[in-house]
């Protein structure tokens, strides 16, 4: 009596745990950098220029950077003439990139078509960071992944790289 | 019995768990019907905000070999969050007298003691420099600078070190901190308002 009362509930349980967030998720389109992609390109009829081979860019990155920075993606709009009102756009990105991104810089001009939104997300040692900026007639969206450990030993080498240079010239 | 509590416990914990998962509010105090309603008016709004994660990340870009940097690095590493709003509006009169109150009744708790307020009648400027003291000690900072056409918000939560502070005047909204760091805490508390001066300013609506 017992088993054949806690199985269905404990299976109702699960369902209801694993099933909502889903199907709220499916309900809402893609998330992330492509469901932000996507919502601008209709919301503003305008055409997202993807960067070719981006993933074996962003894997060069990753070496490159020895992990410093990873998981780039890259949308450029290039003529983007549609009037943008910030609060919507703001709204729009929060929406598609959903839990766990923080805004962290916004910037909007009513009239001049500025807009700038920055956004972060903590990932264990990484942070992530959306940007997207509007500058006239032109919008780039931007995310990436950063281990600023990794990230500032390579900065920090290019730097003392520069020092030497100047020193030698000298 | 103990099968079915167990069976209630996870339905509950089934329901309650995306409720949960919900982020935290943001601890920037400010009013938010306020905020917006200025977001709404402002031609050029600018937010900042750097919670503890942010800073913490920030900070670890910074060379601890090189003077100035390991100093903010210092001083950010402490702190809990800086938040800044910057609006700018394309006329005087779009912020009244009683928006101003608002922001600064945000804190008129007991932890926090007016430091600065000075208010020029005759530019309708005003400056309000607010610090919350903990065990004797600066634990944030809030700086309200309103011009007729441009209000700045600037609120730094954590400890404090006053002769650090003018370091962060390069960050984005924060060069009215500028000149704050000369004025040691205690120090500078007499009010520089001029009684017969709260005339309006902004424009009341």
């Amino acid at each position: 009596m017992n088993r054949h009362f806690w199985i269905p509930l404990a299976c109702a349980a699960l369902c209801i745990a694993v099933i909502v967030p889903w199907v709220a998720l499916a309900a809402s389109g893609e998330g992330g950098f492509d469901g932000v992609v996507d919502t601008i390109e209709s919301r503003y009829h305008a055409h997202a220029m993807r960067i070719p081979l981006m993933g074996l860019a962003s894997v060069v990155a990753g070496v490159a950077t020895r992990g410093g920075v990873d998981g780039v993606h890259v949308a450029e709009f290039e003529h983007f003439s549609a009037p943008v009102d910030g609060d919507e756009l703001n709204r729009m990105v929060e929406d598609k990139l959903g839990h766990g991104w923080e805004r962290m810089i916004r910037e909007t001009s009513r009239h001049g078509g500025e807009q700038t939104l920055i956004f972060s997300h903590p990932e264990g040692k990484r942070m992530g960071l959306f940007i997207l900026d509007l500058n006239g007639n032109e919008m780039d969206v931007v995310q990436v992944s950063v281990d600023p450990d990794c990230l500032n030993e390579t900065v920090l080498k290019y730097k003392h790289h520069d020092r030497d240079d100047e020193h030698t010239s000298d | 019995m103990k099968h079915r509590i167990a069976a209630i416990i996870l339905g509950t914990a089934a329901l309650v768990a995306p409720v949960l998962a919900q982020p935290s509010p943001s601890p920037f105090p400010l009013p938010s019907p306020v905020e917006k309603e200025l977001a709404t008016r402002a031609a050029n709004v600018t937010e900042v905000t750097l919670g503890k994660g942010m800073l913490d990340f920030a900070a670890k870009f910074m060379d601890k070999n090189d003077k100035d940097q390991a100093a903010v690095k210092q001083l950010i590493e402490g702190l809990d969050g800086i938040y800044v709003r910057d609006y700018e509006f394309d006329k005087e009169g779009q912020y009244s007298m009683d928006q101003l109150e608002q922001l600064r009744q945000a804190f008129g708790t007991p932890e926090w003691s007016p430091m600065v307020h000075e208010h020029e009648s005759k530019s309708g400027e005003s400056t309000d420099v607010m610090m919350k003291m903990v065990n004797g000690g600066p634990h944030g900072i809030f700086v309200l600078d309103a011009e007729p056409k441009e209000l700045t918000i600037v609120l730094i939560l954590g400890p404090i070190r006053m002769d650090q502070l003018s370091e962060l005047k390069g960050l984005s909204g924060l060069g009215a901190l500028g000149d704050i760091g000369k004025d040691k805490p205690g120090k500078d508390k007499a009010s520089k308002d001029k009684p017969g001066e709260k005339a309006n300013k902004g424009g009341d609506q």
